[in-house]
């Protein structure tokens, strides 16, 4: 059964590995990825514990779906408390480990401790072992995995790594597999260098018995039916996830110039029909390809086109590089945005928190507040295509004062640049955000405030909300699997039903994070896709366990809460610039200056927002600060935690 | 049991209301329905006069490509213009 793959626990400073099952109850409160994550971080963890010492436990694993019959069961979980924000650390990224991982017998690994020297972790049908990492420390991310590949003689190993960010330490350093496979946010890759861990490495060949193997298959035909059949799915089909920076630059919604302008002007060179001409020119007309078990087949194929590094093979960019080495530092150079992403793939960095965090410096350099002194002479400022790729190498490899500092993250930094630099920085709870401007859409600012890891969009993004569905569609949506009573409005720039939709998303998203499926397969860009309604029959078939859809919405709420109960513990204040459910300054007094007519002039009314806030936190069961209500934490089964079920 | 293979979810049921070969103004509260012919490269929104360059996915599904700079670049500067005089 699928439901037998169990759980490792491996201390890398003593050598010692335990594994258990998972236990059905546990799968009944929490199912599996990073539902079940959450629950073993609030357990395995102390308050206060050092992100970046022994004690900070590093999960991983695969959703309770994956290896399965189930359509895109590719993603791989990672968390840690993390050490860019000290609160929850949470990455996922697609490709092919977490099935690998499944058929090696694991749906989750709890590390600890730390390894005295590099080593790496090496996982097959069931055996686990600690290895000499002494031949991959210090390579890039594609390197590590094609010499773990070697060494063990077989090709067919999937490897999850960091990268040189990681081993230094830098705090947004990714966990990477495949190519682009990126678990950003967070910095999950330092924790790994932390530990002397340079990465785990699968095979796995044991099979995985399907509850109802016929009715699963015949069901999952329906289920691709579905996902294939969506507008937004054909069109990342053709030009990946660059379409959605494309359409987001055009009405005037992507940050530019750190957060001075919400629209990157003549993005000609940068727009996702310009890149899929390079793709198709570089690599040939068949340039999409896919992850696991995925039909979208979102990912593009490239070699950069010219310049220092011409011909070198990567994977992408998604939306996120085009914002990062594109609209924020106003670079509007397809050449720039590929090399931008190789670097960041290659050395194993976030590139959300990569560009953002350059941009900023880039505001700070032009306003004086570091010097061309502080940067060694680099002429940091907005549109120099080649200061920002030098900033890059320069934070992975820590080399000067000011790149450095950035390595430590925005608030860290903050504190070493001095005067106001704080003030221009765009960041919720230490994470930079997403290189979206949220000021004319209320619905995005909400999401972005309260997200459990940061600024983030995959955390409660009603990202439907852009496209002006009528209000009897939204409430088809968002009436279920429970039902909501109150108003909903087809209008993007207004404030009415937002934290209704942004709780329904959260739970959404939560859902299919737990599943281990990919977000392009729920209700986040189409709203035709499937959630909570179809999930019960594709469990049921591949698990054999029953759920009614609310029992899934419980589920989710339920995981979504023990974040919360995370992020309390470890400091979390409704209104802490640093730690809590609120944004900078500049949503509130700087007005949008451009794209369409009806977004410009814009700003986040402050009245307006803290009291979505206070409606957010109601439907969540919290009180005005923020925490859990008695009953909620009675109606979802917590009142004891950390109950070491696990 | 709580499955039922028959019953459509309300996620199926709306992919009756899909369209193809239009598309909607990027401009939020004029959102007005836009369908270029085929092979066009270019669209104006009638409402808002906002401007259009237009990509084909496929022969019948167009989408906007990016904005007419120059055009949508006066408009938003007039608008920014009268809603700052308003403040």
């Amino acid at each position: 059964m699928a439901l037998n793959r169990k759980i490792a626990y491996i201390n890398l400073t003593t050598g010692d590995i335990e594994v258990k099952p998972i236990p059905l109850d546990v799968r009944r409160k929490f199912l599996g990825g990073r539902g079940l994550d959450a629950y073993l971080l609030l357990n395995h963890s102390e308050k206060g514990c050092d992100p970046l010492g022994p004690d900070n436990p590093l999960i991983v694993s695969g959703g309770i779906l994956t290896a399965t019959c189930a359509s895109a069961t590719a993603r791989t979980h990672v968390m840690a408390k993390s050490p860019l924000t000290g609160l929850l650390g949470s990455c996922n990224m697609g490709g092919f480990f977490a099935p690998e991982m499944a058929w090696a017998g694991f749906h989750h690994l709890v590390i600890k401790g730390k390894a005295e020297k590099p080593s790496y972790i090496y996982i097959h049908n069931g055996e686990i072992e600690i290895r000499d990492a002494k031949n991959i420390w210090g390579k890039t991310t594609t390197d590590a995995q094609w010499a773990i590949r070697d060494e063990l003689n077989d090709q067919e190993v999937k490897s999850l790594v960091c990268g040189p960010a990681g081993e230094n330490l830098v705090a947004f350093a990714n966990v990477m597999t495949g190519i682009k496979n990126a678990g950003g946010r967070t910095g999950m890759g330092a924790v790994m260098g932390s530990k002397n861990l340079k990465a785990i490495a699968c095979r796995g060949t044991m099979d995985i018995d399907i509850a109802h193997p016929v009715e699963a298959l015949e069901y999952n035909k329906r289920f691709i039916d579905q996902i294939t059949s969506a507008k937004v799915n054909k069109t990342q089909g053709t030009l990946g996830t660059p379409m959605i920076w494309g359409a987001t630059n055009s009405w005037g919604g992507v940050r530019t110039r750190n957060f001075q302008y919400n629209q990157c002007e003549y993005a000609d060179d940068i727009e996702p029909e310009r890149i899929d001409e390079i793709c198709e020119e570089t690599m040939g007309p068949y340039h999409m390809s896919g992850c696991f078990g995925c039909q979208v087949h979102c990912r593009a194929q490239y070699r950069i086109p010219s310049g220092p590094l011409k011909g070198k093979y990567d994977e992408g960019p998604e939306y996120t590089s085009q914002g990062a080495f594109g609209g924020e530092p106003d670079c509007t150079s397809a050449e720039t945005v590929l090399v931008g992403n190789h670097l960041v793939d290659q050395y194993g960095m976030d590139n959300l928190e990569v560009g953002s965090i350059i941009s900023w410096a880039m505001e700070l350099y032009e306003l004086g507040i570091i010097t061309s002194e502080d940067t060694d002479g680099l002429d940091l400022r907005f549109g120099n295509d080649q200061a920002l790729l030098e900033m890059v190498e320069r934070i992975c490899f820590r080399k000067g004062k000011v790149a450095d500092a950035l390595a430590n993250g925005g608030i860290q930094a903050s504190r070493i640049f001095g005067k106001n630099s704080f003030d221009y920085l765009i960041q919720v709870k230490g994470m930079s955000n997403l290189h979206s401007d949220e000021r004319a859409t209320p619905g995005l600012a909400l999401n972005i405030a309260t997200a459990s890891r940061g600024s983030d969009h995959l955390r409660s993004r009603p990202a439907i909300d852009l496209y002006h569905l009528p209000e009897e569609v939204l409430q088809k949506i968002y009436g279920n699997p429970v039902p909501y009573n109150g108003k909903l409005s087809s209008e993007h720039t207004e404030y009415v039903g937002k934290p209704w939709q942004v709780f329904w998303q959260e739970n959404c998203y939560m859902g299919v994070d737990c599943l281990g499926i990919c977000k392009y397969h729920t209700t986040f860009l189409g709203a035709t896709l499937p959630n909570f309604e179809d999930w019960p029959k594709v469990l049921y078939y591949n698990t054999g366990l029953e759920f009614t859809p609310e029992e899934l919405w419980e589920i989710a709420e339920r995981c979504n809460m023990i974040e919360r109960l995370f992020n309390l513990r470890e400091g979390l204040t409704r209104d802490d610039l640093e730690k809590g459910d609120m944004l900078n300054h500049r949503y509130f007094d700087e007005p949008t200056r451009r794209g369409a007519p009806d977004v410009v002039g814009r700003t986040i009314d402050k009245e307006k927002f803290v009291r979505m806030i206070d409606e957010f936190y109601e439907h969540k069961g919290l009180d005005k600060k923020g925490k859990p209500k008695t009953k909620t934490l009675k109606r979802l089964g917590l009142t004891n935690e950390p109950s070491h079920m696990l | 049991m709580a499955v039922d293979t028959n019953k459509m979810s309300g996620a199926e049921s709306l992919r009756k209301t899909r369209t193809y070969g239009k598309f909607r103004c990027h401009n939020p509260t004029c959102m007005g329905r836009l369908e270029p012919k085929p092979g066009d490269d270019h669209v104006r929104c009638p409402v808002c006069t906002s401007e259009f360059r237009v990509a084909w996915i496929r022969k019948d599904f167009p989408r906007i490509r990016g904005p007419v700079w120059e055009v949508n670049k006066k408009l938003a500067e007039k608008a920014f213009k009268k809603k700052m005089e308003g403040k």
